[in-house]
């Protein structure tokens, strides 16, 4: 992407004002999407994302330039601005670069960007077909399949240079069922950070019903009732209750500043025994893991929590330095116009010892979270709410009538001690998670688990 | 970037490649911010970026293709994947290449100053002093940041348009950390430029708000009498614009489908789509299509005038674009998007609007709007804070609790409105806003 003694040349000017630390950053993306609406290839989308980010540490201070102009004068012209903005001063510096490789443990069979189109829209149409003829009451089926191959170079002052490439496929379909003028909605979105063998054993149709199912249990289903309450909430995607209620205030972004609710507490008891939650970037094909961090680092399994003791935080170079503790491969960022900071890759909740039909059984009333939408949080006072897609109310140990509208709010440090049963069918759900680096691939996972008590938003 | 010589190489490669209809569309933006932390600058960041896409209609079909490398061998990379795109377009909307609209406004567009990098640094480091002087129980983790960006966008097409417009956006912030035995609140605020006056509120309304939210407490679940901050008022606006999209209404995925002319909400309720917004500089005279932009009221006194459409939505139903086909970046398909979008102000000031309340809740705060509502249904069940209100008086602050209900059910029981339409920041090329705005009966999920 970029010739190493230019790489050198741009770090030795980035440092020229006296910082202590400096990295390059490329990108080339390719994207692909197919977007399908009404029955037809609606749009397709296509994308090359070039640039580069440089950016220059001086203690706990940072500056971060970004470009797309790619040409020796626009990357030394990106330092120049980077290093001006740090201090003043003129004294470029000697850097060596060796290249370090690593194993790539994600290898794809059939890249997704370049495949045939047709081959493409074929996978995407069996899933939105199956989807409209699932019920008479499917009015309409949006689907979408995005391909992402993601090229990255970094360098730094420290003599690294390493790269690689991520390439990611998602699949998504939005179904809607409509009844005497109502319109309900369900979707279903699996992604993979592979090719397009992850249709092997995803199948497209099963992705379609399966949004067409909840759209209409939702039509037929009554206003969940508004309280608090006991509250199952299934695996899979159901482990964006652990992302938003614990993950972010785990992450150095708010734990390095003193924003977190979770700072100081390492080796405390923070959860209730039953739970484990480990962050692991390097599960093989999965949504949100990588080979490398957008620092260059490997990935990593990170425990965070494990029963019910904070183990550890998620931790990028500036976090390291404002925590002075060692990086845990998590910086991640959407693109080179982001500065890179810690975040999630593939965070779930451990299976534990209940038996999920106990789990049920217990709950005299109480919701069954059968399928979560996404949430967001506040790391400071832990405050979050995520909204539930699909629920079902449990009367007396069963799971009855399905409700809709419903929405769960809470504090992190709360719920944590408050899921006091955790299943044994860990499953994962993607997602997109967004802070101030931008929106990067998570996978969210749990088994079954039960909240003891938790507001239930409805009306 | 040089744009000129990038334009003519893919002229040359459409031409080669026998198009006879397309169009270039380049987005250049520039940027710089800068953030503190404990008294510094702790980081600070400038961007540079630029991009083209370019769209043909092939086979009777419109295909695209994105790139932000100008190289020649791109250019003509770009050419073959926009036509390849176009071969498996099954959609029958119009593909049109736009020929141009009789006229354009003249737009009147206020002078932004450029602020130096030192200038910037200042005004944050200066704010960020301002915001510990405010109170002693400021503490760290409070950060201020200033901001500005502008972004350069050249429409050219093969009927021989060519359109240059500019948008551009600056304001500085705060997010004020107040703790107090052993509890931490934040509040933000957030101005447009970097006035004078402006400059001073941010400290001041960051911190009160912070300290204000200390000591909340929960509330009963049950139906509540409410104000909605015009700022929440303007988030759950936007989280529901794309109801008002003709192209979501064709695709029945809008509850307004066919309700244009028809009464939609209370009759104080009127709904403004202005692309030139006075003193905005975020305003706009054509847009992604290379469509005349204009002002106009979507709904009036309640009755739903009109719904936004770009050319193809509108072909669908007969009509005529109104000008909302926009693109978010270079490399994002055209959808339908408002610009200023605001709900009109009404005749009461803030005192007498929580007079008209008399008891319940004011709601300052709504969270999660990406998940807890949907535009589909209209439902939503939002992560809320605020006050209560009894006797028109605002009282302690109250947490954990959400608002619960149906947009459309929502816009019919607006029973007024205050004097002051409340604008947010752009996202994309909009700018949402509102007043506060009273509702009864919201549903309120407590202890």
């Amino acid at each position: 992407m970029i010739k190493k003694e230019l790489l050198e040349e741009v770090l030795g000017v980035a440092m020229s004002t006296g910082g202590d630390f400096a990295e390059v950053y490329g990108e080339h993306t390719r994207s692909n999407g197919i977007m399908f609406v009404d029955g037809k290839v609606d749009r397709i989308t296509d994308n090359v994302l070039s640039g580069v980010g440089i950016r220059v540490f001086l203690g706990e201070r940072t500056v971060y330039a970004s470009t797309s102009d790619m040409s020796r004068e626009g990357l030394i012209n990106c330092a120049r601005s980077a290093a001006d903005a740090l201090a003043e001063g003129n004294a470029p510096i000697s850097i060596c670069l060796s290249r370090r490789d690593h194993i790539d443990i994600h290898p794809v069979k059939i890249d997704p960007v370049t495949a045939k189109i047709s081959t493409k829209t074929d996978i995407l149409k069996s899933a939105c077909f199956a989807a409209k003829e699932y019920s008479e009451l499917i009015s309409q089926v949006q689907g979408s399949l995005n391909a992402v191959e993601h090229e990255i170079l970094v360098a730094n002052s420290e003599g690294l240079l390493t790269g690689d490439t991520h390439t990611r496929t998602r699949m998504f379909v939005s179904a809607v069922a409509s009844d005497n003028g109502e319109n309900q909605s369900g979707g279903a979105g699996p992604g993979r950070g592979m090719g397009l063998e992850m249709f092997d054993f995803i199948s497209p149709e099963e992705t379609g019903i399966s949004a067409a199912k909840t759209a209409l249990v939702n039509l037929r289903a009554g206003y969940c009732e508004a309280g608090q309450m006991t509250v199952a909430i299934e695996s899979g995607f159901g482990g964006v209750i652990f992302h938003e209620a614990c993950g972010h205030s785990l992450e150095a972004t708010s734990v390095g500043t003193g924003t977190s609710e979770m700072c100081g507490k390492l080796g405390q008891k923070v959860a209730n025994e039953k739970v484990t939650a480990i962050d692991d970037g390097t599960i093989a094909g999965a949504w949100g893991s990588v080979n490398i961090d957008d620092e260059g680092n490997p990935t990593q399994r990170n425990v965070l929590i494990e029963n019910g003791i904070l183990k550890g935080y998620m931790v990028d170079r500036l976090g390291s330095r404002r925590l002075g503790m060692a990086m845990t491969g998590n910086s991640r960022r959407q693109s080179y116009s982001y500065e890179p900071t810690s975040r999630m890759t593939n965070t779930f909740i451990a299976n534990g010892p209940d038996k999920n039909e106990d789990i049920i059984a217990s709950i005299e009333y109480g919701l069954y979270a059968k399928q979560m939408g996404g949430g967001s949080v506040n790391p400071l006072t832990g405050a979050f709410n995520f909204a539930v897609n699909e629920g079902y109310m449990i009367r007396n140990g069963k799971i009855c009538e399905a409700v809709r509208g419903a929405s769960l709010i809470g504090t992190g440090s709360k719920i944590l001690q408050d899921i006091d049963m955790v299943g044994q069918n860990l499953a994962t759900g993607q997602g997109m998670c967004g802070s101030s680096s931008g929106s990067v691939p998570t996978d969210v996972g749990q088994p079954l688990i039960r909240v003891k008590k938790i507001t239930v938003g409805g009306r | 970037m040089n744009f000129d010589a990038v334009k003519n190489s893919l002229v040359r490669e459409a031409r080669a490649a026998g198009l006879e209809e397309y169009e270039i569309y380049f987005m250049e933006s520039g940027g710089t911010s800068a953030e503190t932390l404990k008294g510094e600058i702790s980081s600070f960041s400038c961007e540079t970026s630029g991009g083209i896409s370019f769209r043909c209609i092939y086979g009777g079909k419109l295909g695209s293709a994105a790139t932000q490398l100008f190289t020649d061998e791109e250019m003509k990379a770009l050419v073959e994947r926009a036509i390849e795109n176009a071969k498996y377009v099954e959609s029958d909307d119009k593909a049109v290449i736009f020929s141009g609209s009789e006229s354009y406004a003249e737009l009147d567009l206020p002078e932004i100053e450029e602020k130096s990098t030192a200038e910037l640094k200042q005004i944050a480091l200066s704010l960020h002093k301002d915001i510990y002087a405010q109170s002693e129980y400021v503490s760290d983790g409070t950060s201020a940041f200033v901001m500005q960006n502008k972004t350069n966008i050249v429409l050219m097409n093969s009927h021989g348009l060519e359109l240059c417009g500019k948008v551009g956006v600056a304001g500085a912030g705060a997010s004020a950390v107040v703790s107090k035995d052993g509890e931490a609140q934040e509040a933000f605020s957030l101005r447009s430029g970097f006035a004078k006056e402006d400059l001073e509120a941010i400290p001041k309304d960051s911190v009160a708000d912070a300290l204000k939210k200390l000591g909340a407490t929960e509330i009963e679940s049950g139906k509540y009498d409410v104000i909605i901050d015009g700022k929440q008022m303007r988030t759950l606006l936007s989280t529901f614009s794309s109801v008002f999209s003709g192209r979501s209404a064709n695709l029945g995925l809008s509850l307004l489908k066919g309700k244009e002319g028809e009464q939609i909400a209370a009759e104080c309720v009127t709904i403004v789509d202005d692309p030139m917004y006075k003193g905005s500089a975020m305003q706009t005279s054509f847009d992604g299509e290379g469509v005349a932009t204009y002002t106009k009221n979507v709904v009036e006194k309640g009755v739903l005038k009109t719904l936004l459409y770009d050319i193809a939505s509108a072909d669908k139903v007969g009509k005529e674009s109104t000008g909302n086909g926009q693109r978010a970046g270079y490399a994002s398909p055209v959808s339908v998007a408002p610009y200023h979008f605001y709900l009109s102000a009404g005749e009461l000031d803030d005192e007498a609007l929580l007079g008209a309340l008399g008891d319940g809740l004011y709601i300052t705060e709504l969270k999660g709007l990406h998940a807890g509502a949907n535009s589909v249904t209209g439902d939503f069940s939002i992560e809320s804070a605020g006050f209560r209100v009894r006797d028109g008086k605002l009282c302690e602050a109250v947490k954990s609790f959400t608002i619960a209900g149906n947009f459309f059910e929502l816009i019919k029981s607006v029973e007024s409105l205050s004097s002051n339409v409340k604008f947010g920041f752009p996202s994309g090329f909009t700018v949402f806003g509102a007043p506060d705005t009273l509702i009864r009966k919201m549903s309120v999920a407590g202890k």
